[in-house]
Parts: C-alpha cells; structure tokens; sequence
C-alpha cells in the first residue's frame, strides 16, 4: 500500500534527524570545549548548567506543545502562566515556610487562570487559529502588568529548604549546586511519566488519537471537549510549577514572562510543534547552546539562539520532528 | 455633467471624508497644542507602520508580531551614525534604511516556506531576537540607556514642521500601498490567504511570494522607523519589545483588518487612548491586553467593519460590510509538492 510505504520513509527520515540532533546534543559541548580549552571542571559545570536550564525550558515546552498538538492552539500565555505561578509559588512558601506547598500552589492557581482562559475565553474562537494565537497574547500582557502591580519589579527568588540549599560534592574536587541537580532529576521524572502516560495508557492513547484526527475521537463517544479541557489544565499546571522551580535559580522579574517564552518557543520550533521527544532533545539542545554561548560570547547569546533556529526552518519549515502541518 | 454623479453614494461619501480628512491634516497644526500635535505625528506614524503590518496579516492573511524587529534596526542604524559618528542625515537615513532592509531580507528568508502558526511562532522568535540583541550588544546600542544624541534634520527640527513632513511620507507610502493592494502582486497575497495550494496551481512560487510580501512590507516598516526614530529623537530596546510589534496587529485589528483605512484609524485611537489612560494610571499594559482580547472575541470586523456594515445596511438595505479576514477558519489543504 502506498499509504503504508510513506509511513515507512517518514519513520526512516525521522530517526535520521533523531540522531542529528542527538549528534549536535554531543557536537555542541565538544566544539565548545575544543574552541576555548576550559578546564574539565568548568567545562562539567558548563553542561550541567545547561541542562539544568534545559530542564526548566523542558517543563514549559512540554505542556505549550501538548496543548499545541491536541487543541492546536499555540499558548503565548505559556510564558506568563511561568511567571505568575513562579510568584505565587514564592509567595505561598513564605507565607507557609514549605516549598513543596509553594510547587503545588504555583501549579494550581496556574491551573484555575488556565481553564477560565480555555472555557471562558478560547471556547468562543475554537478553531479560528490567529484569534487565538491573539488572544493569548493579550492574555500574556494583562498576567504581566498584574503580576507587576502585585509583586513589584524588584527580581525575587523562592526560598529554597535547607535540604536543597548548598553545593553537592562529586569526586574529590567538583561541587555543584543542589538545587540544580533536584530540577535535572525532577525533569527526567516528569518526562518518564508523560511519555508513560503517552505511550502506555488509555488517556495517552485518547490524546495522540486526538493529535492526529480530533473529529473521529469525538465520533466515537469520548467527549473531546473534556479531553481538551484537562489537556489545557495539565498544562497550565506544569507551566505554573516551572514559574516556581525556574525561580529557585533564575530570579523572576517582570518581561521575564516574553524572555522565557522566546526559549520555549525556540525550542518548540527546532523539536517541532506538537512532539513531545521534540521537546525533550529541542530543551536539551536549548539549554546547552545558551550555557555554552553565555560563557564564551556573552554579548552574543541570543544571536546563537537563533542561528541554528535558522537554519533548521529554512531546511525544516515545521521543526526537527515535527509533523507536515 | 458633473463627473461626482457618476459614483455612487457611497463613493461620494467616501470621497467627502478622506477630502475632510486631509483639510483636517493640513490645517490641524494651526488649531491644536503642540502636545496634541506631537501625538498626531505619531498616529500617523504607527499608522504606516500598522499598514505595512496589516498587508501580511490582513492581505496574506500571515500575521506577524515581530514587525518591530524591522522598524527597530531601521531606528538604531539612524541612531548609530548619529549617536557613535560625525554622519550627517543623508548618511544616517542610508545607513537606518540598508539596516531596515536587511532584517527584513533575513526574516523574510527564515519565515517564507512556514504559514498559519508556525508562521507566528517565528515572526515572534525574529522580533524578540532583535530585542535580545539591542539589550546585549552594548557598544553598538547601548543597551537599557539607549542611543541619545538623534537631532532632526535642521529645516524640520520644529514639531510644527516635523508633523508637516511625516504628513507627507505618510500619505505618499499610502498611495503606494494603495496601488501595490491593487496590482498583480497584491491579489496574488490575498490569494495567499484564500488558499496557499491554489497559489502555487496558479503558477506562483509562494516562498517567493512571501519574500516579496516581506521586502514591500519591511520597506514601509523601515520608512515607519526611520519617521519614528527623528520622532523621539531616541531609540532604546523599549523600541523592540513583544508589545511593539503587537501594538501594530492591534491597530489593525481594532480599525478593520485587510483594509488600509482601518490601521489609519486603529492607530490614532490606539495612540490617544493611550496616552489618556497613561495619564491617569499606570495599567496601560493592563488594558492594551483587555482590547486585545475583546477585539479578538467581540470586534471582530473591526470599526471600519462596524460602521461600513451599518452604512450598508441603511443605504443598500443589503448586508455588506467588511467579512472578517482574521477569522477566516484555517483551510486543510492537500499538501500538493512537499518533501522532506
């Protein structure tokens, strides 16, 4: 069937560019560390920066493109739904003196502004693509003006609990920042859940089933409607919970919302739209540039962000591995 | 015979209102404060630039939010001659121009074979690369304190006289974009919006197609910018941000998209109620985004559409109006030549 060999050839294109980018994720540390000759140490904390902060990129690229490949609404609020719950967070675990409970509150007051947004708001465009691509955008200004009103300009921290303060040892003379290892762990974790829950279950399957063909999921009595609702609050839960975890290292200030959402965008957009491996290799490969660019060309860290981004959408209009729209 | 008889009402209205228009224009500097007039050069102003946003998003039907990138590197490449050299204006113009022109080449190169929301995504990513990049690279732009020291071309130093001559370059770029709606070229971008596959049937190369949209479009971008720049005598990354590049879909959206008078008058309310909010409170953002959103949902022919749709309806007693281009559900199209 001819159906079926295309499948064949798009499997065999795909994992050809699995492997370029899995080829970049090693090329990148290894030309930055023959260009400069750092020390191994720095070169060590280098990559664990970077994917540290890839694991922040990974929790918001991973709910901006579920909801993409399901709803097929780009969320632009992604980033101020990061910066809100981040401030929530900061404030709950000051009031309550637990950061756990300042993770959860972050997600869920995320999750409340996420389902208003996606009944309330989106409901009435669904379908019309640009009104709402829009209107989250509209949405992202008001969430950053309140939050500015709220918590002020100053840049703020979430107070992090003893257990995760200081640095960890490894070898003799390595140390390493806590804190970031507990987010490059968190990540992996989230990440084996949601591919578990894609791969294995029957909301997984509901969900991808819904990615590729919306209408005959609804044809076969599964309410669509609730599907996309939970779609959208798990992923404005995760959004507001990586606002909390990101400010434990990177300080929350007002525009960070856009700044956030440019790295997830990027990364979204060399992964491709809708995938959720894309996200995973697009974060790692984010985060590693921006360490590397950061440390060796400060002042042109957003230029090398967007040289391979590029590159890659002139060779790939629809990202590394994403879908023919 | 009197050759007005032979249009229509509706032509004579319109004929009537743009003359009033620009007897309004010409006479406007004379009646008003110089504050008031300041703020009319500067809604014409974003009305060139909305315009040159609205022939992507309203007649290709590609919306873009990242136009400021465009305007912004025709700004610093004035400020850089005026503000780090001893250019004179000719050289600054050249340089803001060639700037303006080359971001718009870039983009155009790196966004035309996407559309629909990737086409977004990445017009997004270009504008807010230019911010990134006007914060970071200090030497050249001077990061958060800007590039001070822009002085207006002498014989138009006065507001009075700088309004005069944005009037115009604005009227003059009107024109243009007026003729350039109605040429081949701009029937083939609507036909982008329609359907991209009929475009290429049609025997377009609609890769190409977009470059061009991006060239004409980054052209009256980058004369926007070059006004703007003299305007305020300034340019900081303030210039660039996100909310620079939507400002303009939002006047366009508010006035009536895929029309040109629409952004003409979405600018000059955008820019006089911000100014009065500004005033009062600090929320500007606040409540640009509110008018986004409520534009989005409950406007959305816009006022051009409101009031061409009222008038119809009077007049004609048929059901005219301006259909909303933006709202125009996305087309699945057979994907007729594409490969990996």
């Amino acid at each position: 069937m001819e159906h079926s060999a295309e499948r064949v050839v798009d499997t065999v294109k795909a994992d050809r560019r699995r492997v370029l980018i899995i080829t970049a994720l090693v090329a990148i540390p290894l030309i930055a560390w023959t260009l400069t000759q750092m020390s191994l140490l720095s070169f060590g904390t280098q990559i664990l920066n970077g994917l540290s902060f890839g694991a922040v990129l990974f929790f918001l690229a991973s709910g901006f493109t579920m909801i993409f490949g399901l709803l097929r609404i780009a969320n632009l609020a992604h980033g101020g739904f990061y910066l809100m719950g981040g401030y929530v967070g900061i404030t709950t675990t000051l009031v309550t003196g637990q950061f756990w409970l300042g993770l959860i509150a972050g997600g869920l007051a995320i999750m409340v502004l996420g389902v208003f947004a996606e009944r309330v708001l989106l409901r009435r465009i669904r379908g019309l693509v640009k009104p709402e691509v829009l209107l989250t955008i509209g949405l992202t200004f008001v969430i950053g003006d309140l939050s500015l009103a709220m918590w002020g300009g100053d840049p703020r921290t979430v107070p992090l609990p003893g257990y995760l303060k200081g640095p960890i040892q490894i070898g003799d003379s390595f140390f390493y920042p806590k804190y970031r290892v507990f987010v490059l762990g968190l990540a992996i974790v989230l990440a084996a859940i949601l591919f578990y829950i894609d791969r294995r279950t029957k909301i997984g399957a509901i969900v991808r089933a819904g990615v590729d063909d919306r209408e005959t999921v609804a044809a076969l009595g599964i309410n669509i409607n609730a599907v996309f609702t939970i779609a959208f609050m798990f992923g404005a839960f995760i959004a507001g919970m990586s606002g909390v975890i990101g400010a434990g290292f990177l300080a929350l200030l007002p525009g960070q919302d856009f700044e956030i959402l440019l790295f997830a965008l990027v990364v979204v957009i060399i992964g491709g739209l809708g995938s959720l491996e894309g996200a995973v290799l697009g974060a790692a490969v984010v985060g590693l540039i921006d360490s590397f660019a950061k440390a060796l060309v400060p002042e042109l860290s957003f230029f090398t962000l967007f040289a391979p981004m590029a590159i890659i959408l002139m060779i790939r209009p629809n990202g590394l591995l994403g879908k023919a729209p | 015979m009197n050759p007005l008889r032979a249009l229509s009402l509706t032509r004579r209205v319109q004929l009537a209102l743009l003359v009033g228009a620009l007897v309004a224009g010409m006479v406007l500097p004379h009646v008003v404060s110089s504050f008031i007039l300041r703020l009319v050069t500067l809604a014409l102003v974003s009305a060139l630039f909305a315009m040159s946003v609205d022939l992507m998003a309203g007649y290709a039907g590609l919306v873009t939010i990242g136009q400021a990138g465009i305007l912004g590197t025709a700004m610093y490449g004035v400020g850089y001659v005026a503000s780090k050299t001893d250019g004179g204006i000719a050289l600054q113009i050249t340089v803001g121009f060639v700037a303006g022109m080359t971001a718009a080449v870039i983009f155009g190169l790196m966004a035309m074979r996407s559309s629909g929301v990737y086409f977004i995504l990445i017009t997004i990513a270009q504008g807010m690369i230019i911010w990134g990049l006007a914060s970071l690279l200090v030497n050249i732009t001077g990061a958060e304190n800007g590039l001070p020291g822009i002085r207006r071309p002498v014989n138009i130093e006065s507001g009075f006289r700088y309004y005069y001559a944005t009037l115009v370059v604005v009227l003059i770029c009107s024109l243009a974009l007026f003729v350039v709606v109605r040429s081949p070229f701009g029937h083939a971008l609507k036909g982008l919006r329609g359907s991209e596959t009929r475009v290429r049937m049609l025997g377009h190369n609609s890769a190409f197609l977009k470059f061009y949209m991006f060239l004409v479009s980054g052209f009256f971008a980058t004369v926007a910018g070059i006004l703007l720049v003299y305007l305020n005598e300034f340019v900081n990354p303030t210039d660039v941000i996100l909310g620079a590049s939507a400002l303009p879909v939002l006047m366009a959206i508010l006035g009536g998209i895929g029309t040109l008078i629409g952004p003409f008058i979405g600018a000059f309310v955008i820019v006089f109620l911000r100014n009065w909010v500004s005033l009062r409170v600090d929320r500007w953002q606040t409540l640009m985004g509110l008018t986004f959103i409520l534009v989005v949902l409950f406007a959305r022919e816009g006022l051009v559409g409101a009031v061409s749709a009222w008038w119809h309806k009077r007049i004609d007693g048929r059901d005219g109006g301006v259909s909303s281009v933006l709202h125009e559900p996305e087309k699945r199209e057979a994907v007729l030549s594409e490969s990996g």
